[in-house]
C-alpha cells in the first residue's frame, strides 16, 4: 500500500439517500405498475400453455395465483436488482480516491429494519390464504365428481380404465378421453415404479405411485386435444412415454365409451385361428416382433426374446403355457396375454397392438416356421 | 476489528505452537493444517466440477435436437444422474465447506487450527475414495435413477445403485464429522475477546452449517444404508408388496436432501457478508440480525422437507403445513438481502472481482429464491413440479447463488491462502462469461417448464410439436452453457497465471477489518504467533488499520479490561 | 501421530482452566478434555439421528400397516418374547451399572476393582449379543419377508453393531489403562467409554420398548 493513513479514515456521507434516488425509484415503480398491467391483463401464452384459452377450472384458479405471484415477484426483482445497480453506479469508488475514503458506518436502522420485516411477512401471510383458499378447491372440491375414471402408469405406457369397461385400454395408441363441463375424479396408481401423471394445459399433475392410489379433481372447460407426459423419471424410456387426452362434448364423451366397451368387449373373446394368413403373418412379424424375435433362429438365439424357429416342434422350447409343447393356440394365448417369467417379459396384444386377424396371421406364419 | 497484541500472562503456558510438519507427505499430502486441507479440498472439488460439468455439457448436446440420437437414454439418465451426484456431495459441499469454512474459519476466530485436525484430514481423504468408488460404477453399469434414486426405479440399477449408496455414505460421514469438527472449534477455540457477537459473519454463517451437516447428514446415511439393504439384500422397506413404502424413502432421503440446499447457501451468504462491507469500505448493515437469521434458516430448512413431495404420495393436509414453513423462511433470507443492500448503499464501491460476484449474487439469487416461492404454493407446484421450471430454479440458487458466492470467496481469500493475487482482467473477464453463461442457460428453462417440458428427459420430441420454440431455446442454452465451461476454464488459467507469475499479496491486500487479514499471506502453519485478545467487534471501518502485521507488535500492552484502546498504540501506522 | 496446539476462548474454557488450576489439575489437560468431550458429546447426538431415522422408517411402516404383526403367506407373525427380551435387557443394563463401577473405581485409583469391573462389563456386553444371537435364530420372520423383520432385524442390528463394536472400544481401553496410558487424572479414554456404553443402553430403552412391549 503506497497511501500513507490519515490519523482517521475519511468518511463520506450521501447527501439524503443519494442524487437521483426519487427518480430511480419512479422508474422502477413505473415499470412494476406496467408489468402488472401486462400480467393481469395480457394472454401469458408464452409462458403458460393455453393461458389465454383455459383447459380446465384448475387452470382459471392456478394462473390466478401465478399472475399473483409474478406481479409480486417483478416487482422485488425489479427494485432488489435496480437498487442494487443504482447504488453500485452512485456510490463507487472515484478514480484516484483514497482506500482511507469510507462508507457512513451506519450498523442498524430499527424502524427501517422492521418495516422491511413486516411488508414481506404480510404479503407471504396473503399468499398463504390465497394459497390455500385455491388449494382447498383443487384437493377437495365442493361439487361431486361426475366421473370418475382410473389411470394406472406402467413401463412405458398409460392404462386408463373407465366405469363399466370390463378391462382397460393399454395400447400404444389408447387415448384417454374427458367430456367437458363435469367435474372429474381420476385415480392414478402404478403396476411398476413410480410414475407421473401430467397436463400441463389443467395445470395438474398427480404422483402414480405403487401401492398407493392418489387423485386429481377437476372439470375440463373446452374441448381439445392434450398431451398426458410422465414427469417423474420412471426408467430408460421416461422421455417417451407420453399419452394423449382427448377432450369433447359429453354426447361425443358417451359415443366414445360406448365404442370402447364394444371393442374391450370384443378382444377379450377367443380368437379364430382359421383363416390365418402366413405371408400377412410375416409382414406383421417384421414389423412388431422382429426387434426381439428371430424368426430364422432356433431358441437360444436370442435377440431380446428367443428365436422362433421351429417354435411347434423344438424340444428346446420350454413348455410355457401348459407343461406341452406349444400349440397354435398356446401361442395365441402368449399373444394375447404376453409372457413374464424367468426368461424374461413380452409385452401383451394390447400393448403390441394386435388386433384378432394380426394373431391369426401371426399363428399361421409361426407355425409354418420349420 | 481493534486487537491487542499480547495475551494475559497466565495464558501463555496454553499457548503453545506445535513443530512444523517435515517432509513432502506430511507438508502436502497428509497434512493435519487447515489450510493445506483447505486447498486440498478446492482441487478435488474443482477436479469434480469440470467432470460433473462436461457431463452436464453431454446433456446439453443431447439436448440440441427434439429427437437427440448423440447418446442412448439409457447414458443420458446415467448423466443426469452422475452430474448431480457429483455436483451435489463432491463439488459444492466440499468446496463451500470444506475448502472456504476450512481456511477461513480458523482465522477468523483467531484458533491456531480445528479442533480435531487428524479428523479434519480423515475428512478430506474420504472425497477422493467416495470418488473412486462412485467412478467405479462406470464400470459396471454407473445408476441412472437421478441423485435422488428413488425407489422402485432404484432397485433395477444392478451393481451400480448399492455402489453409488457405499459412495454417498462415505462422503457423508466426511460431511458429519466436519460439521462436529467446526462446531466444536467455534464454541470453544475463538480467541479471548472474542464473543459470539464479535465473530464474523462468515463463522456465524459456518456455525450454522455445521449444525446442519452434523444433523442431517446422518439422516441421509440411514436413507441409503436402507436402500443399499433393498437392493443388496432384498429388503422390503421400500416393496408395498411386502407391506413396505415407497414414499417412506423420499421422507428419509428429503429429509436430509433439503436442508442440504441450506449447506450450499448459509456459507455462501457468509462470504456475500464479508466481501460487500470490504469492497464498500462500510460496516455491514445488521450484524445481529443477518447472524440470526443465519441460524433460523438452518433450523426452520429441517421442517420444510416435503415441499419435495407435493404432487402425491403424502396426505393433501400435510402439504398445507409445510407450505406454511417454506414461505416462512423467505422472511430471514429477505433480511439478508436488504441488510446487504442497506451495506452497499452509501459506500464507496471498490469494483474488484470478489466485489462484482457479490453484488451479481444479490441480484441472482433473490431471483432463484422467488421462484422458489412459486415452487413452495401448492397448487402451482403441481403444475411445475417435476418440469425445468424446477430445474431452473435449483440452478438459480445452486450456480447462480452457491456458486457465484464461492467464486466471490475464491477471488476474495486466494490471496490469503497463496500470497498472490489473481488477475483481475482474467477475474472479471471470467465474471461477465459466467454471468451470461448463467442467464442464458437457465432463464429460459423457466418458461419451457412452464409451457410443459418435464425434467430428465433425454428426448422433447412431443413438446417440441407443442410447442416449437422449445428447439430454439435448448439450442440456445446449450450454447450458453459452453459460456460457463470458458469462465471456469478461465479460473484454472487464473490460478496458473497467479502462482508462477502474480503479484504477492502483503497481509491484507483488501484492507479488510477481520482477524484473518492481520497475519501473513500466506499465514505461518501456526496461524498466529500469540493468539491475539479481541475488543471489538468486525468490519470497522472508521478506525484505521490497527497493524500490519500482529506478528510485527512487540511493544507491551496494558490489560484490555481497563484499556480504552488507543488508536495506533505502539506507533505503528499502516 | 498430531501432537495438539490447544487455543484459548473466553469466558468457558478461561473457567474451566481456573477451576482446573483451583482443583490441581493439569489445565492445559483439563481445556483437551473439555474440547474432547464436547466433541464426543456431539457425535453421540449425531449417532442418535442415525437411529432416530431408522425408528422413523420403523414406525411409518407399522402405523401404515393393516395388523401387526402383519400377515405373511397368510400366517400371521407372532410377536416376540417379553420375557427373554427383558432379561437379556436386565443383562445389557447390568453391563452399565458395572461400567459406571469400572469408572468410579478408576477415579478412585482402585486399579483391581477397575479391571474386574470392566471385565465384567465385557462378558455382560457379550452375553447380551449371545442374548440377540438367539433372539435372531429363533424369529419366526426373515428380513426379507415382511416390513416386522426388516426393521426389527435393521434396528437391532445397527445397535448389536454399536454394542459389538462398544465391546471391541472397551477391550482397547482395559489394554490402554493397564499400560498406564492413563493416569488418576487424565482418563478421558475412560469416560468416553462409559458415555458411549451408557449411549447404547439408553438407544437399546427405546428399542425394547418399540418391538417387545408396544
Amino acid at each position: 500500500m503506497s497511501q500513507v493513513a490519515p490519523s482517521a479514515p475519511q468518511i463520506v456521507t450521501p447527501k439524503g439517500l443519494g442524487p437521483g434516488f426519487i427518480p430511480v425509484t419512479i422508474v422502477m415503480t413505473v415499470i412494476n405498475i406496467a408489468v402488472m398491467f401486462a400480467v393481469l391483463y395480457l394472454p401469458l401464452n408464452f409462458l403458460l400453455p393455453s393461458e389465454s384459452n383455459a383447459a380446465s377450472d384448475s387452470a382459471v384458479s392456478i394462473d390466478g395465483l401465478f399472475k399473483f405471484m409474478t406481479v409480486f415477484g417483478v416487482a422485488i426483482t425489479v427494485y432488489v436488482s435496480g437498487y442494487t445497480a443504482y447504488f453500485a453506479f452512485v456510490f463507487r469508488r472515484r478514480p484516484g480516491e483514497s482506500i482511507y475514503t469510507v462508507g457512513v458506518p451506519i450498523h442498524d436502522a430499527p424502524k427501517l429494519e422492521f418495516w422491511w420485516t413486516l411488508l414481506p411477512t404480510i404479503l407471504l401471510v396473503v399468499l398463504m390464504g390465497l394459497t390455500i383458499s385455491v388449494w382447498k378447491q383443487i384437493q377437495f372440491p365442493d361439487t361431486a365428481a361426475a366421473l370418475t375414471t382410473e389411470v394406472v402408469g406402467h413401463q412405458f405406457n398409460w392404462e386408463f380404465r373407465y366405469p363399466g369397461l370390463n378391462g382397460s385400454l393399454y395400447s400404444p395408441t389408447s387415448e384417454m378421453h374427458l367430456p367437458y363441463g363435469k367435474p372429474v375424479k381420476i385415480l392414478v396408481s402404478s403396476a411398476d415404479v413410480i410414475h407421473q401423471f401430467w397436463v400441463p394445459e389443467f395445470r395438474l399433475k398427480v404422483s402414480a405411485v405403487p401401492g398407493m392410489v392418489t387423485q386429481l379433481n377437476l372439470t375440463p372447460t373446452r374441448a381439445g386435444r392434450f398431451d398426458i407426459s410422465c414427469s417423474e423419471y420412471c426408467g430408460a424410456n421416461h422421455s417417451i412415454m407420453q399419452g394423449s387426452l382427448v377432450v369433447e362434448s359429453p354426447d361425443a364423451f358417451n359415443k366414445w365409451l360406448a365404442a370402447a366397451k364394444v371393442q374391450v368387449a370384443n378382444a377379450s373373446g377367443t380368437i379364430s385361428l382359421a383363416g390365418g394368413d402366413p405371408g400377412v403373418g410375416k409382414t406383421t412379424f417384421s414389423q412388431k416382433c422382429a426387434a426381439c424375435h428371430n424368426a430364422g433362429g432356433t431358441f437360444d438365439q436370442k435377440i431380446v426374446g428367443p428365436g422362433l424357429l421351429h417354435v411347434t416342434d423344438d424340444p428346446a422350447h420350454p413348455k410355457l403355457v401348459d407343461d406341452k409343447p406349444p400349440t397354435p393356440e398356446d401361442i395365441a394365448e402368449i399373444l394375447v396375454k404376453g409372457y413374464t417369467g424367468p426368461i424374461g417379459a413380452m409385452p401383451n396384444r394390447q400393448a403390441n397392438g394386435l388386433s384378432d386377424s394380426d394373431i391369426a396371421n401371426l399363428v399361421a406364419y409361426l407355425v409354418s416356421l420349420k | 476489528m481493534d486487537v491487542a497484541a499480547h495475551p494475559i500472562e497466565q495464558h501463555e503456558a496454553h499457548d503453545h505452537i506445535h513443530p512444523a510438519p517435515e517432509g513432502f507427505i506430511a507438508k502436502y499430502v497428509f497434512s493435519i493444517d487447515h489450510k493445506v486441507i483447505a486447498i486440498q479440498y478446492f482441487v478435488t472439488g474443482l477436479l469434480f466440477m469440470l467432470i460433473a460439468g462436461s457431463f452436464a455439457e453431454l446433456m446439453r448436446i443431447q439436448l440440441w435436437n427434439p429427437k437427440g440420437t448423440f447418446m442412448e437414454y439409457h447414458t443420458f439418465n446415467q448423466m443426469f444422474t452422475m452430474h448431480g451426484t457429483v455436483m451435489v456431495w463432491l463439488v459444492l459441499i466440499p468446496l463451500v465447506t470444506g475448502s472456504l469454512g476450512n481456511l477461513v474459519m480458523p482465522l477468523q476466530i483467531g484458533a491456531r487450527d480445528v479442533a480435531f485436525p487428524w479428523l479434519n484430514m480423515l475428512s478430506f481423504w474420504l472425497i477422493p475414495v467416495s470418488g473412486l468408488i462412485l467412478f467405479s460404477t462406470f464400470f459396471v453399469g454407473a445408476p441412472s435413477s437421478g441423485w435422488t434414486e428413488y425407489p422402485p426405479i432404484s432397485l433395477e440399477q444392478g451393481p451400480g445403485g448399492p455402489l453409488w449408496c457405499l459412495a454417498i455414505i462415505v462422503v457423508g460421514i466426511s460431511s458429519t464429522l466436519t460439521g462436529l469438527n467446526f462446531m466444536v472449534t467455534i464454541f470453544k477455540m475463538r480467541a479471548p475477546g472474542m464473543t459470539w457477537t464479535r465473530m464474523p459473519l462468515f463463522t456465524w454463517a459456518t456455525f450454522a452449517t455445521a449444525l446442519i451437516n452434523m444433523f442431517a447428514t446422518v439422516a441421509l446415511s440411514a436413507a441409503l444404508l436402507a436402500l443399499f439393504f433393498a437392493q443388496v439384500y432384498n429388503v422390503p422397506f421400500f416393496d408395498p408388496a411386502r407391506g413396505g413404502s415407497v414414499i417412506l424413502y423420499q421422507h428419509m432421503f428429503w429429509f436430509y436432501s433439503h436442508p442440504a440446499v441450506y449447506i450450499f447457501i448459509l456459507p455462501a451468504f457468509g462470504v456475500i457478508s464479508e466481501v460487500l462491507p470490504t469492497f464498500a469500505r462500510k460496516t455491514i448493515f445488521g450484524y445481529k440480525m443477518i447472524a440470526f437469521s443465519s441460524l433460523a434458516i438452518a433450523i426452520l430448512g429441517f421442517a420444510v422437507w416435503a415441499h419435495h413431495m407435493f404432487p402425491g404420495g403424502i396426505a393433501p393436509w400435510l402439504q398445507i403445513p409445510f407450505m406454511i414453513i417454506t414461505y416462512l423462511i423467505g422472511i430471514p433470507t429477505g433480511i439478508k438481502i436488504f441488510s446487504w443492500m442497506a451495506t452497499i448503499w452509501g459506500g464507496r464501491i471498490q469494483f474488484t472481482t470478489p466485489m462484482l460476484y457479490a453484488m451479481a449474487f444479490i441480484g441472482t439469487f433473490s431471483f432463484g429464491g422467488i421462484t422458489g416461492v412459486y415452487l413452495a404454493c401448492v397448487p402451482v407446484d403441481l403444475h411445475e413440479h417435476g418440469s425445468y421450471f424446477v430445474v431452473a430454479h435449483f440452478h438459480y440458487v445452486v450456480a447462480g447463488g452457491a456458486v457465484t458466492a464461492f467464486f466471490a470467496g475464491f477471488y476474495y481469500w486466494f490471496p490469503k491462502a497463496t500470497g498472490r493475487l489473481l488477475s483481475e482482467k482474467m477475474g472479471k473477464v471470467g465474471f461477465w462469461l459466467f454471468m451470461a453463461g448463467l442467464t442464458g442457460t437457465f432463464l429460459p428453462m423457466h418458461w419451457l417448464g412452464l409451457e410443459g417440458m418435464p425434467r430428465r428427459y433425454a428426448s422433447y420430441e412431443t413438446f417440441a410439436k407443442a410447442f416449437p420454440d422449445a428447439v430454439f431455446w435448448n439450442r440456445f442454452e446449450s450454447v450458453s452453457s459452453f459460456l460457463m465451461v470458458a469462465a471456469i476454464a478461465l479460473v484454472a488459467v487464473n490460478i496458473i497465471y497467479s502462482i508462477r507469475s502474480g503479484r504477492r499479496a502483503g497481509n491484507n491486500p483488501w484492507g479488510a477489518r477481520t482477524l484473518e487479514w492481520m497475519i501473513s499471506s500466506p499465514a505461518p502453519y501456526y496461524n498466529f504467533k500469540k493468539i491475539p485478545i479481541v475488543l471489538d467487534r468486525p468490519y470497522d471501518f472508521t478506525q484505521p488499520l490497527p497493524y500490519r502485521n500482529l506478528d510485527e507488535v512487540t511493544d507491551p500492552y496494558p490489560v484490555p479490561s481497563e484499556a480504552v484502546l488507543p488508536r495506533n498504540a505502539a506507533g505503528m501506522g499502516v | 501421530m498430531a501432537v495438539r496446539s490447544v487455543a484459548r476462548t473466553t469466558p468457558y474454557l478461561e473457567k474451566v482452566a481456573v477451576e482446573a488450576r483451583y482443583n490441581d489439575v493439569d489445565p492445559v489437560y483439563a481445556e483437551t478434555r473439555d474440547i474432547r468431550l464436547f466433541g464426543f458429546v456431539l457425535f453421540l447426538l449425531a449417532d442418535c439421528v442415525l437411529f432416530g431415522a431408522f425408528v422413523f422408517a420403523y414406525l411409518y411402516l407399522r402405523t401404515a400397516a393393516p395388523t401387526w404383526p402383519p400377515v405373511v403367506d397368510g400366517k400371521q407373525l407372532p410377536r416376540l418374547d417379553v420375557a427373554f427380551g427383558a432379561m437379556n435387557s436386565i443383562v445389557l443394563f447390568g453391563s452399565g451399572v458395572t461400567m459406571h463401577f469400572a469408572l468410579e473405581s478408576w477415579k478412585h485409583l482402585k486399579k483391581l476393582a477397575f479391571n474386574f469391573w470392566l471385565v465384567a462389563t465385557i462378558l455382560l456386553g457379550i452375553g447380551f449379543l449371545a442374548g440377540q444371537a438367539h433372539e435372531y435364530m429363533s424369529a419366526q420372520m426373515t428380513w426379507q419377508g415382511s416390513t416386522f423383520g426388516a426393521s426389527f432385524f435393521t434396528l437391532t442390528g445397527l445397535h448389536g453393531f454399536h454394542v459389538f463394536a462398544g465391546v471391541c472400544f472397551l477391550t482397547v481401553l482395559g489394554i490402554q489403562a493397564n499400560r498406564g496410558v492413563y493416569t488418576g487424572s487424565k482418563y478421558f479414554g475412560l469416560v468416553a467409554g462409559t458415555l458411549y456404553w451408557h449411549f447404547v443402553d439408553v438407544i437399546w430403552v427405546l428399542l425394547f420398548f418399540l418391538f417387545y412391549l408396544w
